[in-house]
């Protein structure tokens, strides 16, 4: 077939693809709607949700969780649109970086004799497992909506749909958890992130390429 | 060049819109310089498996046309699809290249040869659809059929050909990581 002719077919073509940003809020929403209530369901909120809102830390873990959450899918779809330039991801590292002064600052502020019974905390096999169980339907539903765009970087992109969807999960996961100091959940939330990022990574490496 | 890269977005956009005139000018338009960048990459493979390649990038392009965003630059977005699909081409084919990003300027634009090349390698890849597809993709391309001429003649409605047509381009896009790997 010569160019000339596929030029004539492809013009005849004119089924158009939906915008990415519908397609990823199409698989996200649900996606997160049966995290929630998975969540919700199964394990329940914490007794004291009402009194911990006026905790200022304690919000800390909704705040970082969701603008990781927005930040990383941002990313994530700037990457799918080819020729965006190099420092999408860099809005993203505000977030480890607020993390990481928080966590110094607990770390300062905690006693000596406290600091370890605040890092090990009571839930810690429950933080690590749950986070990447609720991130699992959040990363599938990234990665097939970016599957539609066209990621120069599949890796990357793939890394930012687990940084994203992990953040999420880390939210709703907060409406659980009881542990409110920085030095427990910036340290283990933020374990179950990298575990999920790196997943999302691999996949992504494979999954995104077109 | 920052006038033809304009001219590139309104034709984009007015294909976007549905002008199927307009997109047909488009790709012509961009062809010379994807044609320019295979060359300068892989000339030594021959001026088919470098068609092959362009067609490879055309396809790819139309495909991900909705990842542009209208009144954003074209020419970054045709460079970096081209970039990454004639890397991945020549890759696929046992080639290591590299395609540094900002030369893309320096790249003479290239007319098809003498004889309008011919791409092998996409002609055995529509054989490979089942015959339905490849004839209604042959219809349109080679004999210049219309949808409706399409549809006319293989008793479909102009809305299962362009279904058709659509899941044969996505497939001939596919069927190519099988087909050169």
């Amino acid at each position: 077939m010569k160019t000339d002719d596929l030029i004539r077919v492809l013009a005849r073509d004119t089924l158009a693809e939906p915008p990415l940003v519908r397609g990823l809020m199409a698989g996200l929403v649900p996606a997160l709607a049966i995290a929630l209530a998975g969540l919700l369901g199964v394990m329940g909120p914490r007794a004291d949700l009402v009194q911990a809102l006026a905790n200022p830390l304690s919000v800390m873990r909704f705040v970082l969780g969701l603008a990781l959450g927005a930040l990383a899918l941002i990313a994530a779809l700037r990457l799918a649109r080819p020729g965006q330039g190099r420092g999408v991801v860099l809005p993203v590292l505000v977030v480890p970086a607020v993390a990481g002064a928080l966590w110094i600052w607990a770390w300062v502020a905690t006693p000596d004799e406290g600091r370890q019974m605040a890092m090990v905390g009571k839930t810690l096999s429950a933080c690590l497992t749950t986070i990447p169980a609720l991130s699992v339907l959040p990363v599938v539903a990234g990665l097939l909506a970016l599957r539609r765009g066209a990621p120069t970087r599949p890796a990357l992109a793939g890394a930012m749909v687990g940084l994203g969807s992990g953040g999420l999960a880390a939210a709703i996961y907060a409406l659980h958890c009881t542990e409110d100091s920085p030095l427990f959940y910036v340290t283990w939330y933020g374990l179950a992130i990298v575990g999920v990022t790196l997943a999302s990574t691999l996949i992504g490496a494979r999954a995104l390429r077109w | 060049m920052a006038q033809e890269s304009d001219d590139w977005g309104l034709l984009l956009a007015a294909a976007n819109a549905g002008d199927a005139q307009a997109y047909a000018r488009f790709l012509h338009a961009i062809s010379p310089v994807v044609r320019g960048i295979a060359r300068s990459r892989g000339g030594a493979m021959g001026e088919a498996v470098c068609e092959d390649i362009v067609q490879e990038v055309l396809l790819a392009i139309h495909l991900k046309r909705h990842t542009w965003i209208e009144g954003s630059p074209v020419r970054p977005w045709v460079y970096a699809i081209a970039r990454y699909k004639v890397v991945d081409a020549f890759r696929a084919r046992g080639r290591r290249v590299t395609v540094p990003i900002d030369d893309f300027a320096e790249v003479l634009p290239a007319e098809a040869g003498p004889d309008p090349t011919q791409a092998w390698d996409r002609e055995k890849m529509i054989g490979m659809l089942d015959d339905r597809s490849a004839e209604i993709v042959r219809r349109i391309g080679v004999q210049g059929d219309s949808i409706a001429e399409t549809g006319a003649a293989l008793v479909m409605s102009e809305g299962a050909v362009r279904v058709a047509l659509h899941r044969a381009l996505k497939r001939l896009a596919a069927l190519r990581e099988r087909f050169v790997e």
